[in-house]
């Protein structure tokens, strides 16, 4: 009899968890396939760090990570105890009795315990402390979840209290397994549908930060204009969201008040998808001027502890709106600027020739030199700028690196890719490759990051492979081996008075590149004491610059600027010297030290090594 | 003979028409070709008069109720009666946005040769060719208009500078034209011209600019900048920093996220120089700038640089103005 009502029960919530996931996944395989299983390495190593040991959640919130941890690895442990308790239930076979059960049982009570503390602190935080990033109403269902869980362990402790046989015994029984079949039922439609998939997802998620296929234009690509042309990753990141808003709170834009919010955009996606909205276009559903806002920072990629890809969506959305000649007025004067005349600034080619003669710069040979550096549309044109590279030139000639310069160049193209002007950026891209493999480069030198992410992942999306690295790298190994040579302990010669600097690590360096290292171990060999801002390393807060806002006005930006809000994360560490390592860095933060009319000294991370030499 | 279409609205040249002037000129050098100036639309008589001065060999207007308000119709249809009635070998027009608009129109009505923006005249081989931009400015042509004349020819604003047009030594003739049009070919009914609200300033015409930067230090330091652009006749304009503070409205801020500039004369006070200002000035003829800061990346492009306090500098300049 009571098998019987088990099978129905079962049948009837199985059923309702299977139609629900059924949906969902008819979603995904119905999306164009987005699908990519490269760099097995890195995926299992990624699997194994942020799904094993749940790396990417504890990071960030070590309190919430660990009881988050807690709770997980308590359900791992428990899978067999279920399906054990479910093969007894549906009267398959009765393995409670066996010896290795009892002992598998007894270890199973640290989890329990772990699990309940756990999840008893993830409680009380969202339902009492309620951070920001979970949202401004308290989800209900959460908190139904929450104490799921907190019944499914208590129920587990209790059977060691209970006889077996008894009433009491019986109904714990019963209310365990009630409890899970509601809890399969409630899943799909929840954000604990991530139990299920997120592993999935972070396997899936690409290897590289903010990755972006090239529009294939044989094919009629143009981007993702309407829902149904979300790829089948970013479906599969719909229904992964676990609504956590580590995105959200780590999003510049959103920090800098204005509309765009990472989550939003995700749980957007979803809502869409579940509606069965197909052909809305995802400039209304996300708002164009919302897409506008994103600098491609790639932090709300890069926190995700489930593995979402929020730039494929972003900027795929942005290359819908371009196709349609939807890109703000501001991009439309730089598209201009690089259509004819190849750089951001619109400026003719014989500013960078005089910049080039005045710098004693060689045209390029692979006989004669040892690396080609890439000046970039900053190092072309930028007077700024182009005093840190008069300072890496002094330092490559004082260690004997002999260096030229490409005769042409173009913009690598990365403002084009990252506003979604596709068709741009494969001009330019394909115009410095051709360029560029007739110059026989077998190692680049850049002080542009977007320049090393661009030319060192963009184009080799065109089959195009050859090493690229930031000037902060090469000159710390350069100068390494140097200064190892000079003392015996490895460190350096620098003998001159310390100072306290700050150093803003640019995104495209310390997120995507995740070069964090180097530029500390040059600065501090070279007599700095670094105070680290909030947000550093590998997840710095955004200069502004990035995704075309470089060139975006201050009237098309709601809130404080970005480069505002970083300025003062500068400020408050009490340092008065910051140091730059990327040219549009330099360019946002000096303009919001002049609006704020401070102090602060800028100095750019090559300049400060020369000085110091 | 070649025609020149002026562009004017309400008795207001358009300069632009000074350079298609030159650009007549340069030809009849070579051919003799004589030079009519032909001055549409109401109140042109004012607009003639100050075109006369330029070598030529007549100025014309025609006054007629189809030029009033623009539109292409009206220009279109009064052009074809001007033209039949002159029987020119070249119309040379300035490119601006009304040649555009009707241009293309009068020479399919006319089934003659147009080439546009164009930028210079030259012969090849012993014919005469012109000279325009392809491919977004990539390649240049030599185009040679074939086919019955008269060939229309617009003109690259910028292609040749006001000061090369030859002044004649007495004020070119002028005459009234008298056409016929039929005013109810017009199909276009034009609402009044308006500007854009949101650049209630439109520095891009200036042919001025005194610019402050934040060398300037001081809110109420503006006022000498104000009064040395008032002695010169200039625009008003900042860079980003003084806007930011309210010190002087967004809308006269100069730069990659503000206006872009040509004037003949961008005197900057106090600006460094930083890469998304340069680019909002670059169109600037002559470039002066006052910075204490020798290194400051403004004396790369400027063609007159002091270094130097701008508190000591521009008030001797406004005196000098003054005096």
């Amino acid at each position: 009899m009571a098998v019987v009502a088990f099978w129905l029960l079962f049948v009837a919530f199985v059923g309702a968890f299977a139609a629900q996931v059924a949906r969902r996944v008819q979603l995904i395989a119905g999306a164009p396939n987005t699908f990519s299983t490269d760099n097995l390495r890195l995926r299992a190593n990624r699997f194994l760090v942020d799904v094993v040991f749940q790396a990417r959640t504890i990071r960030e919130r070590p309190m919430a990570g660990i009881a988050h941890a807690l709770v997980f690895w308590g359900f791992v442990a428990f899978g067999a105890y279920t399906l054990t308790e479910f093969l007894r239930g549906l009267g398959i076979v009765d393995l409670t009795h066996s010896g290795w059960f009892n002992v598998y049982r007894v270890m199973l009570a640290p989890f329990a315990v772990a699990v309940l503390g756990g999840i008893l602190y993830l409680l009380i935080r969202r339902a009492l402390v309620r951070p920001v990033a979970l949202g401004t109403k308290v989800s209900l269902e959460s908190i139904v979840i929450a104490l799921f869980i907190a019944t499914l362990m208590t129920t587990y402790l209790l059977t060691f209290q209970l006889a077996e046989g008894t009433m009491a015994e019986r109904v714990n029984w019963w209310v365990h397994m009630l409890v899970i079949l509601a809890f399969m039922a409630l899943i799909p439609a929840s954000k604990h549908f991530h139990l299920v998939v997120s592993p999935m997802t972070v396997f899936l998620k690409s290897p590289e930060l903010g990755n972006l296929p090239n529009l294939d234009f044989e094919k009629e690509q143009v981007g993702l204009e309407t829902v149904k042309d979300l790829g089948s990753k970013s479906v599969l990141d719909a229904f992964t969201c676990v609504e956590c808003g580590r995105c959200q709170v780590n999003c510049p834009a959103w920090g800098a008040g204005k509309e765009l919010n990472p989550k939003t955009i995700i749980l957007q996606t979803q809502e869409a998808l579940l509606a069965g909205t197909r052909d809305r276009k995802l400039g209304e559903m996300y708002s164009d001027k919302v897409l506008w806002q994103c600098t491609t920072c790639g932090a709300c990629e890069n926190q995700c502890p489930v593995g979402i890809e929020h730039l494929p969506i972003l900027i795929g959305s942005r290359r819908g709106l371009v196709s349609n000649g939807d890109a703000p007025d501001y991009l439309g004067a730089m598209y201009n600027n690089l259509e004819r005349r190849s750089n951001i600034w619109g400026l003719g080619y014989d500013q960078r020739a005089k910049f080039v003669q005045s710098a004693g710069l060689e045209t390029f040979d692979p006989a004669t030199h040892d690396v080609l550096v890439w000046l970039g549309c900053a190092g072309s044109f930028d007077a700024d700028f182009q005093k840190s590279l008069r300072s890496l030139f002094a330092i490559l000639r004082a260690k004997d690196v002999r260096c030229g310069v490409l005769a042409k160049e173009r913009c690598t193209g990365d403002p084009a890719k990252r506003t979604g002007n596709e068709y741009m950026f494969q001009e330019l891209a394909n115009g410095n490759i051709e360029d560029l493999k007739a110059s026989g480069v077998k190692k680049i030198l850049t002080s542009c990051p977007h320049c090393v992410k661009t030319i060192g992942n963009d184009y080799r999306k065109f089959g195009y492979d050859v090493e690229i690295e930031h000037s902060s790298v090469f000159v710390e190994a350069l100068l390494r081996k140097n200064s190892a040579a000079l003392s015996a302990t490895g460190s350096a010669a620098f003998s001159g008075p310390r100072e306290t600097v700050t150093f803003h690590d640019p995104c495209y360096l310390g997120r995507y590149a995740g070069k964090v290292d180097e530029p500390r171990n040059l600065l501090t060999r070279f007599g700095a004491d670094i105070v680290e801002p909030e947000r550093n390393r590998d997840n710095p807060y955004c200069c502004g610059a990035g995704g075309g806002l470089l060139f975006a006005d201050k009237e098309e930006e709601p809130g404080s600027r970005i480069s505002d809000v970083r300025f003062k994360q500068l400020q408050a560490t009490g340092a008065t010297t910051v140091v730059t390592a990327c040219p549009f860095c330099s360019i946002m933060l000096k303009g919001a030290q002049a609006s704020a009319q401070a102090d602060t000294q800028f100095v750019d991370l090559m300049t400060y090594v020369k000085d110091r030499l | 003979m070649i025609l020149v279409i002026a562009e004017q609205r309400d008795g207001k040249l358009n300069r632009a028409t000074w350079e298609t002037i030159v650009g007549a000129q340069q030809l009849a050098k070579v051919s003799g070709a004589p030079i009519t100036v032909l001055v549409p639309g109401a109140k042109a008589a004012g607009v003639a008069a100050e075109l006369a001065a330029a070598q030529t060999n007549e100025v014309v207007t025609v006054e007629h109720a189809a030029l009033e308000p623009y539109t292409p119709d009206g220009f279109t249809a009064t052009l074809q009666a001007v033209i039949a009635q002159l029987s020119p070998a070249y119309v040379f027009l300035p490119h601006t946005y009304q040649t555009r608009d009707f241009a293309p129109k009068l020479a399919a009505r006319l089934d003659r040769a147009i080439v546009t923006d164009v930028t210079a005249v030259k012969a090849v081989a012993g014919e005469t060719a012109f000279v325009r931009p392809m491919f977004q400015g990539k390649l240049t042509a030599d185009i040679v208009p074939q086919g019955p004349a008269p060939h229309f020819i617009t003109f690259q604003i910028g292609a040749y500078r006001i000061d090369q047009v030859v002044k004649g030594p007495a004020a070119a003739p002028l005459r009234a034209l008298d056409v016929t049009v039929d005013a109810s070919t017009i199909r276009q009914k034009p609402e009044a011209p308006f500007q854009q609200a949101r650049q209630a300033v439109d520095l891009s015409q200036a042919e001025r600019i005194v610019s402050v930067g934040r060398g300037i230090k001081e809110q109420s330091n503006i006022a000498l900048a104000q009064q040395l652009a008032e002695a010169l006749g200039a625009e008003i304009a900042a860079s980003r920093p003084i806007c930011d503070a309210g010190w002087l409205p967004m809308e006269r801020q100069v730069g990659s996220s503000g206006q872009t500039v040509a004037p003949k004369l961008y005197l900057a006070l106090g600006i460094s120089g930083a890469i998304q200002h340069l680019v909002g000035m670059k169109g600037a003829s002559t470039v002066v700038a006052i910075n204490k800061d020798p290194d400051a990346p403004i004396f790369e492009i400027a063609d007159f640089g002091i270094v130097g306090d701008l508190f000591e500098i521009v008030p001797a300049m406004i005196a000098a103005l003054k005096a």
